[in-house]
């Protein structure tokens, strides 16, 4: 496997993640990203419930929500003042981006099945992230990835 | 209400972790001697309510274990320390947000050794996990890092010759070795996600048996 990689499966879907670069990546960041988060109330990904109660034949179509909420919602909207912090964030979505391919096509060739409880649960995840203004929720969504990456 | 605190803060608010024993550090303020108390507080990422330890209140050392409040290693913790002096007070002053399962450390396995005429065989142990007592369930840190492997160094002490093995399960076999030869053997725990590793454990020698042919 290139650089570290892993293979991952999820289900039936079978992805292969350079998961060590992304943590690297997040470690180099994370003090400076949850600095900037000061709301201890709310967890976008873990309220109310953890990540760690979705049944892992479900995991996959959750794992395929999140990479697309984190491309989409996320690192878009989670520039700073600094560049070292933006080079490296920019590198963690270029990640996410090549792993997101790969779900695609898990989640084309029906590998990603969707039930009730992975449904319910990306639908509050979406919740808790507009129930703050878009900086907030993406930066707080960020400074989460570690819980996405042990969780996974 | 807080009253209006000028006394400096704690410095260097941190945890230190090991088998994910989870104990709050602190620095006295700067500037300030003998006679300083400290009270601590921790609070769950997500929840947020702040909870008083209440065996670290009034304390003088720089130092609260907070092990069985940040057991569940599956939530995020902050924790804060405010100190006292001559009747005056600090601000809180709080760690960064603390991941028991990203930040731990973790210490070398327990290695145990045997010997043949031509092969070592070696037993390797995974630390356990922090727990409040010794009635507690052990849980070994292989249950928590299911990506767990050991990395083996063997010596021959004879030659100075040494191999490396990766060990994903808990057992080695060194065959084709030299009978009546003294082989020292170290081993480090290493997860690979996320990325931890230990130390390498003291040497364990044992000599291989004597060729009874010769």
């Amino acid at each position: 496997l290139a650089n570290g990689s892993k293979i991952f499966h999820f289900g039936p879907c079978r992805i292969s993640m350079s998961m060590n670069e992304i943590r690297a990546g997040f470690a180099a960041i994370k003090a400076n990203i949850q600095g900037r988060d000061p709301i201890r109330t709310v967890s976008i990904l873990s309220h109310p419930h953890s990540l760690h109660r979705i049944k892992s034949s479900e995991k996959c179509c959750i794992i395929h929500h999140l990479f697309n909420f984190y491309v989409d919602k996320v690192f878009k909207y989670c520039t700073t003042e600094d560049s070292y912090i933006n080079r490296k964030i920019s590198s963690i979505a270029n990640s996410f981006l090549s792993i997101k391919r790969n779900l695609v096509q898990c989640h084309n060739q029906n590998m990603c099945k969707c039930g009730q409880e992975s449904t319910e649960k990306f639908k509050q995840i979406l919740t808790n992230y507009k129930g703050l203004n878009v900086t907030s929720a993406a930066m707080k969504s960020l400074g989460e990835l570690d819980i996405l990456l042990d969780w996974m | 209400g807080e009253l209006y605190c000028s006394l400096p803060t704690p410095r260097n608010v941190h945890f230190e972790s090991i088998n994910m024993k989870n104990v709050l550090h602190w620095s006295a303020p700067d500037g300030t001697g003998d006679g300083v108390l400290y009270k601590v507080k921790y609070s769950v990422y997500g929840v947020g309510k702040w909870i008083r330890k209440l065996e670290c209140r009034n304390i003088s050392r720089t130092w609260c274990d907070l092990s069985s409040e940040t057991a569940d290693y599956e939530e995020q913790y902050y924790a804060s320390v405010k100190a006292f002096l001559h009747g005056m007070c600090s601000d809180w002053m709080e760690t960064a947000r603390f991941n028991p399962l990203t930040e731990t450390k973790i210490d070398p396995p327990m290695v145990s050794v045997s010997s043949t005429e031509k092969s070592i065989s070696v037993i390797l142990t995974a630390p356990e996990k922090w727990k409040g007592s010794p009635e507690e369930e052990s849980i070994s840190l292989a249950q928590v890092y299911p990506g767990l492997q050991y990395n083996v160094s063997v010596l021959n002490k004879k030659t100075k010759k040494r191999w490396w093995f990766s060990v994903s399960n808990n057992t080695l076999v060194v065959p084709w070795l030299e009978p009546g030869t003294v082989y020292c053997v170290s081993a480090q725990t290493h997860v690979t996600t996320p990325l931890l590793s230990s130390a390498f454990s003291k040497e364990y020698c044992i000599a291989t048996l004597k060729d009874k042919t010769a």
